[in-house]
C-alpha cells in the first residue's frame, strides 16, 4: 500500500494542529458553532444523537495492520470499545467526546491517518474496489490513480465549499465492484487499442432523494489528464451547481437539468485548463511521478506464484464439519492474480452485531491475522467487510480456524444476511428510522444456513434515511426507513443494481407500495423470497427473477403481510 | 495578506443620498459596483485608480477586457460556505493574468484566511468579529500544499519537497516512531 513521505506525514500533523486550534476556540467560546461546523465536518467529526461522530478516511480502503491496531487502541480508549466500517471504505467512532477531539487526530496521524474530507460539501474519501491489486479480472490496479487523486483532491483550495458533498469511486476492473455509476464521478480504468491506460469518466451519480446513474461524459481520457479534468467537472458544477435546495445540490441535479450543455462546457473548461491556464502543463502527472507512487503498491516481497496443485483446497482443518469450511471456501475466499493466492472476506455480517461494526477485540484480532496471513495488508470492503488481499492457498485451512475462532468466518459474503446497513436512528442524527434493529430481526428470521444458500446470491441493503448511506437504491432489495406522523415505517423497494455483472447494469429498485411497520418487515422479506424460491427456474438468481417474474406478484407477496398497516 | 480595515480604506464606495450613483463621476480610488463601472468605462480616464465589485454569480470572464483598467476586484462570500469566489480569483489569477489586488468581503473567517491565499486573494476584509492575529496564525500550519495553486503553481510532485519538510517533520516522525511500536506486540 502507498507508504507515507516526510511530506505526507507532517501534513497530517499540520492538519491534526490545525484542527486542535479551530476546536480550542470553538471550546474557548471565540468560535461559535454556526462557524465552527463546516470546518469539524471537514475533519470527519459530525455531531450525532448522542455524541460526536467521528468519520476516519481510509483512502480507496486500504490499511494495514499497524494502522488497525491503532484504530482498536482509540476505540477502548477514546469510545465504547468497537467502531463501524462504511460502504464507502472509512471507519466510524460514535462516543467520543468533542473535548478529546484533537487528541484522537493526533493518534491517527501517528499512524498516517486523519478524518480530512470524510464530510463537508468538498471531495470526499476516493473508493475504489476492495480487491484493487489482487483481483484475478484485473485491467489496471487503480491504486496508484487513487493516490494520485488523494493528494489533488486533498485541502484544494478551490474546492473546499462546493455545492454539496462529491464522491469520486474508482474500478480498474473487468467487474465494477465499487458500484461507480452511482457517484458523483466514477472512474473505470481500461486499455485503448494501443494498450496505452485511460479512464472512461461518468458524472452525475447519486443516491438520495433522486436516484441517478452517472452518464458517460468521456470514453477514453488519457490518464496523465485526470487532475485537469477532474478540475473541470468540479469547476463547472462549483459555478452552477444549485445553492438554494440541499436536496437539489448534487452535481446529478446539475447534469439532469443542463445534459449536453454542462458536458460542452466541461470540455470547454478543459480545453482552456491546458491551453491558457499558467502552470496548467505541470498538472499532467509525468510518467516519473506516476512511476514513484505506484512503486508504493509492488506486490509485497515474499508473494510469489505457486502452482495451484500444491494447494490442499481440499483439505478441511480436522476439527471443522467439512461443509462449513466448504461454504467458506465458496463465498468467502476469492480469485487472486497471482497463481497459489487467494483474497479472503472476514465477514462483519454476524447474528449478535451490527452489520459492519468491529469491536476493539476484532479489529486487533484483524490486524493479527493481517500480519500472519496477508503481510500486515487489509481493505475494507464497500459492503462493510474486510478484506485480507494476499493469502497464499496453502494457508486457507489455519486462516479459517484462525477467522472462526474470532467470529469471522460466516460464510454469507454475497448472501442474504451479508446485508449492508447504515447505523440508522440508532446513532445518526440524520435517520427517520433505525436499521439496526430491523437488520438484526432479519439475520434472526434467516439464521438458517441452509436457506440462505438455498436464495444465493441476493443484495440486501437497508438505509435508515433517504440520504442513503446504506444504499437501498441499489438493492436487489432495498429497505427505506421514513419518518410518518413521528413514527417508524419501513418503504420497500426492489430490483435495484449496484452495476455488478451479477446485478447487472446500474438501476435504483422500485418501490412496493406503501411503507411497513418494523415488526412486519421480516416477514415481507420472507414473504418475497419465498415467491422467488417458488417460481425460481432452475440456476435463476434473484434478481434475474424479479426482473422476469415482474414486481406485482412480490408486491402482492408482501401487502398479504400487513398486520400492522392494513389500512394505511 | 493585506487585512482591510474599514475604518482607513481610501477605497470608497460611490454612494449618494438616494442610493449608489449610476453615473459616478471619475475620483481615483472609486469602488464601483459591476453595473455603475459598466456606466462608465467608455469615458473613464486612464489613470485614475479604480476598482470593481463582483458578485459571486459573475461570469468572471465578462470582466476579463477591463482587467488592465481595473487596480481592484473585490469578491464576494454571501456566506462563508459559498464557494464560488475562489473558483473567480483562480481564474483571474491563473487564467486571466489579473496583477492587481483581490479582495475577499462579506462573510469572511479567519479559517478562509489559507483558501483564500491559495486561490489567488491578497487582501481580504474580515467579518468584524474576527480577529487578525487568528487569522495570521490559521495561515502558519502547513508547510506546502499537493496540488498547485496561484502562489506556487507547481504540484508538490513537480517540486522539491525536501525544504517542506524541515525539522519537525523529522521529529514528528520520531514521535510517531515510538507510538507505532509502543505496546502492539507486532
Amino acid at each position: 500500500m502507498y507508504a507515507y513521505t516526510d511530506f505526507d506525514r507532517q501534513f497530517v500533523h499540520a492538519r491534526a494542529a490545525q484542527f486542535r486550534d479551530q476546536l480550542d476556540r470553538h471550546l474557548s467560546g471565540t468560535l461559535p458553532e454556526d462557524d465552527f461546523k463546516a470546518l469539524r465536518l471537514q475533519n470527519g467529526w459530525y455531531v450525532q444523537r448522542h455524541a460526536p461522530m467521528l468519520r476516519v478516511a481510509v483512502p480507496y480502503g486500504e490499511l494495514n495492520a499497524a494502522q488497525l491496531h491503532q484504530l482498536a487502541s482509540i476505540a477502548r480508549q477514546y469510545d465504547r470499545g468497537y467502531g463501524h466500517f462504511t460502504t464507502r471504505q472509512n471507519l466510524q467512532y460514535n462516543w467520543i467526546p468533542l473535548t478529546q477531539a484533537a487528541d484522537v487526530m493526533d493518534r491517527l496521524a501517528a499512524v498516517d491517518m486523519h478524518g480530512i474530507q470524510t464530510s463537508g460539501n468538498c471531495i470526499r474519501n476516493i473508493t475504489a474496489d476492495a480487491l484493487a491489486g489482487v483481483a484475478a479480472d484485473e485491467i489496471v490496479d487503480s491504486r496508484p490513480y487513487c493516490e494520485v487523486m488523494r493528494q489533488w483532491s486533498t485541502l484544494h483550495p478551490e474546492f473546499a465549499f462546493l455545492p454539496r458533498k462529491f464522491k469520486i469511486a474508482v474500478s480498474g476492473t473487468v467487474e465494477d465492484r465499487a458500484a461507480i455509476g452511482w457517484h458523483d464521478v466514477g472512474l473505470q480504468l481500461l486499455k485503448n487499442g494501443a494498450g496505452e491506460v485511460g479512464f472512461r469518466v461518468q458524472v452525475g451519480g447519486g443516491m438520495g432523494r433522486t436516484p441517478i446513474i452517472g452518464t458517460v461524459i468521456r470514453d477514453f481520457l488519457p490518464w496523465a489528464q485526470i487532475l485537469c479534468y477532474l478540475e473541470a467537472i468540479v469547476r463547472v458544477y462549483n459555478r452552477y451547481g444549485r445553492r438554494d435546495n440541499a436536496y437539489k445540490a448534487r452535481i446529478k441535479i446539475l447534469v439532469k437539468a443542463e445534459g449536453q450543455k454542462y458536458f460542452d462546457a466541461v470540455e470547454a473548461e478543459f480545453a482552456r485548463i491546458l491551453s491558457e491556464d499558467v502552470g496548467a502543463g505541470t498538472q499532467l502527472i509525468p510518467q516519473a511521478e506516476f512511476d514513484r507512487i505506484a512503486e508504493s503498491f509492488v506486490r509485497p516481497a515474499g508473494v510469489a506464484a505457486t502452482p495451484e496443485a500444491a494447494a490442499p483446497l481440499d483439505d478441511a482443518p480436522v476439527d471443522a464439519a467439512p461443509l462449513a469450511f466448504t461454504r467458506w471456501l465458496q463465498r468467502n475466499v476469492h480469485a487472486h492474480q497471482v497463481p497459489g493466492y487467494r483474497a479472503v472476506t472476514l465477514s462483519l455480517k454476524r447474528a449478535g452485531l451490527p452489520p459492519g461494526d468491529a469491536t476493539a477485540d476484532q479489529m486487533d484480532a484483524a490486524a493479527t491475522l493481517s500480519a500472519d496471513f496477508s503481510f500486515g495488508e487489509l481493505r475494507v470492503t464497500h459492503d462493510q467487510n474486510l478484506l485480507l488481499p494476499w493469502v497464499r492457498a496453502a494457508d486457507l485451512p489455519a486462516l479459517f480456524d484462525a477467522a472462526r475462532s474470532h467470529g469471522f468466518a460466516t460464510p454469507n459474503i454475497g448472501l442474504l444476511t451479508d446485508m449492508i446497513n447504515c447505523p440508522g436512528g440508532d446513532f445518526c442524527a440524520l435517520a427517520n428510522a433505525r436499521s439496526i434493529p430491523v437488520a438484526a430481526a432479519i439475520t434472526e428470521r434467516f439464521a438458517d444456513l441452509d436457506e440462505i444458500y438455498d436464495i444465493g446470491d441476493i443484495d440486501l441493503h437497508i438505509s435508515g434515511c433517504i440520504n442513503s448511506c446504506g444504499h437501498h437504491h441499489s438493492g436487489h432489495i432495498g429497505i427505506l426507513g421514513v419518518d410518518k406522523d413521528g413514527s417508524e415505517w419501513y418503504q420497500v423497494s426492489l430490483g435495484g443494481s449496484d452495476g455488478s455483472t451479477l446485478s447487472g447494469d446500474a438501476v435504483p429498485g422500485k418501490v412496493i407500495g406503501p411503507s411497513f411497520a418494523a415488526e412486519e418487515v421480516p416477514d415481507v422479506i420472507e414473504a418475497v423470497v419465498d415467491v422467488y424460491r417458488a417460481q425460481r427456474l432452475a440456476g435463476e438468481r434473484f434478481i434475474d427473477a424479479v426482473r422476469r417474474i415482474g414486481l406485482p406478484t412480490f408486491k402482492a407477496a408482501a401487502d398479504a403481510q400487513r398486520h400492522l398497516t392494513a389500512t394505511h | 495578506m493585506n487585512f482591510i480595515d474599514s475604518h482607513h480604506d481610501h477605497w470608497q464606495t460611490a454612494g449618494g443620498e438616494d442610493g449608489p450613483q449610476p453615473h459616478p463621476p471619475a475620483r481615483a480610488h472609486s469602488l464601483l459596483s459591476l453595473e455603475q463601472w459598466h456606466a462608465v468605462r467608455d469615458t473613464w480616464p486612464l489613470g485614475v485608480r479604480v476598482g470593481v465589485m463582483v458578485a459571486n454569480t459573475t461570469d468572471i470572464e465578462s470582466l476579463a477586457p477591463d482587467l488592465p483598467r481595473l487596480a481592484l476586484v473585490v469578491l464576494h462570500f454571501p456566506k462563508w460556505v459559498d464557494g464560488r469566489a475562489y473558483s473567480q480569483a483562480r481564474l483571474l489569477r491563473a487564467r486571466f493574468r489579473f496583477a492587481g489586488e483581490v479582495r475577499a468581503t462579506g462573510d469572511v473567517l479567519v479559517d478562509m484566511v489559507p483558501l483564500l491565499a491559495r486561490t489567488g486573494f491578497d487582501a481580504a476584509q474580515l467579518r468584524p468579529d474576527q480577529k487578525i492575529e487568528v487569522a495570521e496564525r490559521a495561515l502558519g500550519f502547513f508547510a506546502g500544499h499537493y496540488q498547485g495553486d496561484t502562489r506556487q503553481p507547481l504540484p508538490a510532485f513537480a517540486r522539491d519537497l525536501s525544504r517542506e519538510v524541515g525539522p519537525a517533520a523529522a521529529r514528528l516522525t520520531a514521535q510517531q516512531n515510538a507510538e507505532l511500536s509502543a505496546g502492539q506486540g507486532i
